[in-house]
């Protein structure tokens, strides 16, 4: 065989092998997004949000459970973007090069890939458990709240950190080249140039923290009833879907059904939103 | 400890009349941590006029730019030896307030680098950072200072517009606007043309001509033809030592230095 057909030959495989490799992958998303649907419309109805979580065989809805997940997340995604870009933007503009800004760098990424039960573990031993002064001594929102963003900050982190990195230094230069000081230049220009960036990186966290359910397991346990107090046991869509789906009664794996495709919309709009609120305005 | 390891070129230097100086950097050493960038740099910077480096890249034109608003301290492991001169105070010593000293000497750079905002904001950053002026003070400013850099008739209808979407050209003299509306004395420029059409680059060489009436200018520029054009003085870098200076015509029409003219000649470079 010739040297150029053994060539084509390869080549075709190869781009084959591709195409083989992305079908699969793209097939399976598919598949988890058709089953979590035609599963979960069926589910869907104004009670999921108009009443609390049910006993079997009563009726119900996913109230207390949706109203928790927001809440939780919510103080959650405040906590981590703060530190995360605060820290994200430490190394790299300020602490980055420096020994203590490279244990920081590793300590993150390490963070970043730690079993999100361990960081449940952690916040339950620090706050839940009842000998640490720190702790209130039961389950808590805030427990709950505190264990999403020790997972969602080290991806805001990194992603703070990549996203300034790109930016060209000619506009630090410019901007201290008129007399702003690093923290001026930092926050009018360098934060507002890599504003798109930063605000992906938040996405990521939330689309990360949405779905996770062992960090709250021993954290904020999960409620029957409605609460909005983050100082008591609380209630969250992945908990309930956990619980639900764990149950013989088909009217609960029903709610669980609802409650997945529930996290999915959210984390599709949240995304859809944020991406709308950072498209390009300089383009005319 | 000042290397001198490099290859010597004598160093002739006919400087503008000594009371009409308004910089002068003198026996300019420069380290890029080990490496030593420029070796006993003498430039007399002219008031009111255009003064411009010459020489093949990596002359360290651009450094020396640079050294003069101390953007090198940004860079930890970059030091200067010697003195400049500015008005009596030596800037590259150990007091000097940088912030004031960046408002008397702007800079504007090789690419454009307009910042995410709107076109009006951006001319008025600067301004901002040192004064507090009125809304309408504001706006004067930022309309003088666009008229100075020949951009205000094309952008005086989208002033709330964001500076990025404007062509390279009008980025480039946004970014002269932006350097001259903090009203500094002098104005350092590095390649400011070398990203534009021959079109944005006479436009903008119009407007440094205009500027030079009330403003020091100095300009950094691969193109000797614009140097030629330009400025009233001329100094010719090489190997991180200034080779010549002397007024703009005696450089190019008689050189004193052999090294000049075969540069000019087209013969390196």
């Amino acid at each position: 065989m010739d040297r150029a057909l053994r060539r084509k030959i390869a080549n075709y495989i190869f781009i084959g092998l591709c195409i083989i490799g992305t079908a699969i992958a793209l097939g399976a998303l598919a598949l988890i997004l058709w089953s979590l649907f035609s599963q979960g419309i069926g589910g869907m109805n104004l009670k999921i949000f108009t009443m609390d979580t049910p006993a079997a065989g009563s009726e119900g809805g996913l109230r207390n459970a949706i109203v928790g997940s927001i809440l939780m997340c919510g103080v959650g995604m405040i906590i981590a973007v703060v530190i995360g870009i605060l820290a994200g933007t430490w190394l790299a503009e300020i602490g980055g090069d420096t020994a203590y800004g490279h244990v920081v760098r590793f300590l993150n990424d390490v963070l970043l890939s730690a079993p999100s039960i361990l960081i449940g573990l952690f916040v339950y031993e620090l706050l839940v458990f009842k000998s640490n002064p720190l702790s209130l001594g039961h389950f808590s929102g805030w427990a709950g709240a505190i264990s999403l963003a020790i997972l969602a900050t080290p991806i805001v982190t990194r992603t703070t950190e990549d996203i300034l990195n790109l930016q060209p230094n000619a506009l630090r230069e410019a901007g201290m080249a008129l007399g702003a000081s690093q923290f001026t230049t930092i926050r009018t220009i360098i934060w507002k140039a890599a504003g798109s960036g930063l605000l992906t990186g938040g996405l990521l966290g939330f689309a990360r923290i949405s779905g996770e359910t062992a960090p709250l397991l021993f954290t904020a346990l999960g409620n029957q009833f409605y609460n909005g107090d983050l100082s008591q046991p609380m209630a969250s869509l992945p908990v309930t879907m956990f619980n639900f789906a764990l149950t013989p009664y088909a009217d609960l794996n029903k709610l669980a059904w609802a409650g997945a495709l529930l996290v999915a919309v959210a984390v599709l709009a949240v995304n859809i939103l944020g991406r709308w609120l950072a498209r390009d305005k300089n383009s005319h | 400890m000042t290397d001198t390891t490099s290859p010597d070129f004598q160093s002739v230097i006919t400087p503008p009349p000594a009371d009409s100086l308004v910089l002068e950097v003198k026996k300019l050493n420069f380290f890029y941590g080990q490496n030593q960038a420029l070796y006993d740099v003498n430039l007399p910077v002219k008031k009111n006029a255009i003064t411009a480096l010459i020489g093949p890249s990596g002359c360290g034109k651009s450094t020396l730019l640079r050294i003069i608003n101390r953007i090198y301290d940004l860079y930890p492991g970059q030091r200067a030896e010697g003195v400049i001169d500015f008005e009596g105070e030596n800037i590259i010593g150990p007091n000097v307030d940088l912030v004031a000293l960046r408002a008397r000497i702007g800079m504007v750079f090789q690419k454009p680098t307009p910042f995410p905002m709107s076109i009006y904001d951006n001319v008025a950053f600067g301004v901002r950072l040192h004064s507090s002026k009125s809304k309408s003070e504001l706006d004067e400013i930022v309309e003088t200072s666009l008229r100075r850099a020949a951009l205000w008739e094309e952008v005086k209808d989208k002033l709330t517009k964001s500076g990025l979407g404007l062509s390279g050209g009008q980025q480039q003299r946004l970014c002269v606007a932006r350097g001259i509306a903090v009203n500094p004395e002098i104005l350092l420029l590095d390649e400011p043309a070398s990203a534009l059409d021959p079109i944005s680059t006479a436009k903008l060489e119009d407007t440094l001509e205009e500027l030079k009436t009330d403003y020091t200018i100095v300009i950094v520029t691969h193109n000797l033809q614009q140097a030629a054009r330009l400025s009233d003085y001329t100094g010719f870098m090489f190997l991180g030592k200034m080779i010549e200076f002397g007024p703009t015509e005696e450089l190019f029409v008689k050189p004193k230095v052999d090294k000049t003219g075969e540069y000019i000649g087209g013969r390196f470079g």
